[in-house]
């Protein structure tokens, strides 16, 4: 991703020279040339019109990107391991096999409905081998709010699947192929996946969790002064990042993500399963405000997929496939046990979806003041 | 003004206005070498006696003088532009409605900008258009290939398969009912091996493989649309680079002057968000030109996706979602359609067109692709669908249990 610099390109030296005294020989240069105007070229480099074309053509070719046909890659991609199994059949159906690789999907949702137990289910889900459905690799799970709790992580395991891990080794084993990271700022954050590469080849890494992107910047980044323009850049930047790492090691990339309270609007359709007003609307906290995933339009974009989880009424919990390449707008139950998070029997259907940075989410019920005893 | 013919103004014309290295355009003038026609039957050697340069340096000059010398393209009358225009198959989306709005789908030789907000159907607009860029010349179709530039990652090839195949079935439903119409050969497969994907993961390689285009499609003449999914993406990040920061900030405070009108920014906006601006709308300009010179030097459709983004109106209570890439992007598309959400219903509005006025549209997206909304009752209060999921079988929905 880092573009090339100017010294490694097929121009005389002289040229080079040249360009090197007005500047032109950072990382970023092959930008600073194509961003410039061929007049610009021209003065800078002393050179007429046609070696300016030619130097532009050349920066072109040594950045430019290679072609695949898409049969090409459907072929490449039957061989399997495109799509990563979640555990949730139905949820599995929809989305063409699981979440896919190579791309960064979000789960978004308030808080204790089950992200994290969700991140953990999956982080065993991936230690797996492949034949039992898992991705037969490592697991970077980078830990924002220290909610990552080994102890669960193991007895997800020994519940989910008894027989494999019967004893104490093979415990050990999964433990040992779980590598937590923990970040406290947004730069540390940026730094590590810089230089997660290495960690990546070395300990054959299946799986990427980042949990969650939200707290970091909703911390570092506030409303004053442009906060929030500097916020969507790190954000826009930091989906890069993912996407690219997700891609180069064709993994699938999960990041969790918080709510926010959205004022002043109704909420743009109702939610499965909830009553409404009639006129589509929801009041959820209150006057004309209600609950959407945290962080923004821009964020909305850059992930690939969304699965929203949500409260519903009583015990029950919900995900929803917000956004998705491949799945219309579906939702499933799901409950959470020793297993981890589980699907539960009933409640699958489609609901009415929409911008999937608006759709409301429902929050936790509070506790009823007066029918308890204290 | 003056008519006068081509070559007399060719030979008039002053040699300061080519692109001739400064120092070589100083030694010219010094030594008298003014305009074109003082360099008439000047070989490189004399020139290169007379004006004190290097024999290489002349025979540059004279290439680029006599390069250039071509005679300006004639112009066509509306009716020749007509027989063009009407000859040329358009690129369908499959929703009839919004391929009316559009007269007849997406046009060549334009490039069409699409925006919306997350999640509205983009990319499976784009993924529709790159598939129906094959359909057969006998049915209508372009019948070529296409180039789809991914900087998002939303391409899922599984799902182009499935809308692909769902685009051949039609097709051949549609031949069949004809009498001599013979698309064996048109398949999933086929289809597939038509659309070239490139996957830009920043500005630097997105604008490399665009400027490179030109290259590929004169080897593929076959391509008949460029999908760019999105252009917004590579642009939304900062560019961080300290080097270039110090550089930026010491030029000209008159281009912070020019985009603080035409971008509408409020004072408080710090310097270095309008120098990114600049460099910012530098490179898209460049993109846009290479766009529209593809469009019309090859005959094909450029379709490029745009995000929305959030602008804080002072005034009216919350924000509003425009087209992101500011104002002035706006003027680089021919025309511009804009995707929302209205009702959990997806609409399509001609925002801006040469020829046809704004209008909004119903589509849906199923299984197959894009395609129109059914409309069922015309007065109702209520949503067409149960809340239990039962709804017609054009919506877009796998068998569920």
């Amino acid at each position: 991703m880092a573009a090339k610099r100017l010294q490694r390109l097929d121009i005389s030296d002289e040229l080079k020279e040249r360009l090197a005294r007005q500047g032109l020989t950072t990382c970023a240069v092959l930008q600073d040339v194509l961003a410039k105007s061929p007049l610009e070229l021209m003065k800078l480099s002393g050179r007429s019109g046609l070696t300016v074309h030619d130097l532009v053509h050349r920066c072109c070719l040594s950045q430019a990107v290679k072609p695949v046909t898409a049969l090409h890659l459907l072929k490449s991609r039957e061989r399997g391991g495109t799509f990563f199994a979640t555990s949730l059949p139905d949820l599995d159906k929809v989305l063409h096999g699981g979440i896919p690789t190579a791309t960064m999907t979000e789960i978004a949702g308030p808080a204790g409905c089950g992200k994290t137990q969700f991140s953990m289910t999956l982080s065993v889900l991936a230690t797996l081998p492949v034949e039992d459905g898992g991705l037969g690799g490592g697991v970077v799970y980078i830990d924002t709010e220290g909610a990552f709790s080994a102890k669960r992580l193991l007895e997800i395991a020994q519940t989910r699947l008894p027989q494999q891990f019967q004893d104490d080794s093979s415990l050990k084993e999964l433990a040992s192929q779980v590598h937590i990271v923990s970040v406290q700022s947004c730069k540390n954050l940026m730094n590590r996946l810089q230089s997660i590469e290495e960690d990546l080849i070395q300990k054959k890494i299946k799986l990427m969790v980042l949990d969650s992107v939200a707290s970091l910047v909703r911390k570092e980044y506030s409303n004053v002064q442009g906060g929030m323009m500097r916020r969507t850049d790190f954000l826009a930047s930091e989906a890069a990042l993912l996407k690219y790492i997700a891609e180069t090691f064709s993994i699938p990339v999960i990041v969790t993500n918080q709510i926010t309270t959205r004022y002043g609007q109704r909420a743009p359709v109702s939610s499965p399963h909830t009553p409404d007003d009639g006129d589509g609307s929801v009041e959820v906290d209150g006057e004309g405000s209600y609950l959407t995933a945290a962080l923004g339009n821009t964020w909305s974009h850059s992930v690939n997929t969304r699965l929203i989880l949500q409260y519903l009424a009583g015990d029950r919990r919900q995900i929803l496939v917000a956004k998705s390449p491949v799945a219309p707008f579906t939702c499933f139950d799901f409950i959470i046990t020793k297993k981890g998070v589980e699907q539960d029997v009933q409640g699958q259907g489609h609901y009415k979806g929409t911008d999937p940075g608006k759709q409301a989410i429902q929050g936790r019920a509070g506790l009823s003041v007066g029918s308890t005893q204290w | 003004m003056a008519c006068v013919s081509a070559s007399v103004a060719h030979s008039q014309r002053e040699l300061l206005t080519f692109p001739l290295a400064p120092a070589i355009r100083a030694k010219l003038s010094s030594a008298g070498f003014l305009t074109v026609a003082d360099l008439n039957n000047v070989k490189p050697s004399q020139l290169s006696k007379e004006a004190g340069i290097a024999l290489e340096d002349a025979l540059e000059v004279v290439k680029i003088i006599s390069g250039e010398g071509k005679t300006p393209m004639p112009s066509q009358s509306a009716l020749e532009l007509l027989e063009q225009e009407q000859n040329l198959p358009s690129i369908v989306t499959f929703c009839a409605k919004l391929d009316g709005v559009l007269g007849g789908g997406v046009t060549l030789r334009q490039v069409t900008e699409i925006c919306g907000a997350p999640g509205v159907g983009k990319t499976q607009m784009c993924i529709q258009l790159a598939v129906d860029a094959s359909i057969p010349e006998e049915l209508g179709g372009a019948g070529g290939e296409a180039v789809y530039i991914d900087t998002e990652g939303s391409f899922i090839v599984e799902r182009v398969a499935d809308i692909a195949m769902a685009t051949a079935d039609h097709c051949h439903r549609m031949a069949a009912s004809a009498d001599d119409v013979d698309i064996g050969n048109y398949t999933m497969e086929t289809i597939l091996a038509g659309i070239h994907y490139f996957r830009c993961h920043d500005h630097i390689e997105l604008l490399a493989t665009i400027h490179l285009l030109t290259t590929f499609v004169q080897k593929h003449p076959k391509v008949r649309v460029i999908v760019v999914d999105s252009i917004a993406f590579p642009f939304r990040h900062n560019f961080d680079d300290l080097s270039m920061r110090t550089r930026l900030l010491t030029s000209m405070a008159q281009s912070c002057i020019q985009l603080a009108t035409n971008f509408d920014l409020a004072v408080s906006v710090c310097a270095w968000e309008m120098m990114m601006m600049t460099i910012m709308m530098m490179i898209l300009t460049s993109m846009a030109q290479s766009c529209i010179q593809l469009a019309t030097n090859f005959d094909l459709a450029v379709v490029l996706t745009n995000q929305m983004t959030t602008r804080f109106t002072l005034g009216s209570n919350g924000s509003q979602l425009m087209p992101a890439l500011g104002e002035s992007w706006g003027h680089a598309c021919t025309v511009r359609l804009i995707l929302f959400w209205e009702n959990s219903q997806r609409h399509a509005m001609l925002y801006k067109s040469p020829s046809h006025r704004e209008t909004t549209v119903l589509y849906q997206i199923t299984t197959g692709g894009i395609r129109d909304v059914i409309s069922r009752k015309t007065c109702s209060d209520h949503e067409p669908q149960e809340a239990d999921g039962t709804e017609s079988a054009v919506t877009k929905r796998p068998r569920l249990a």
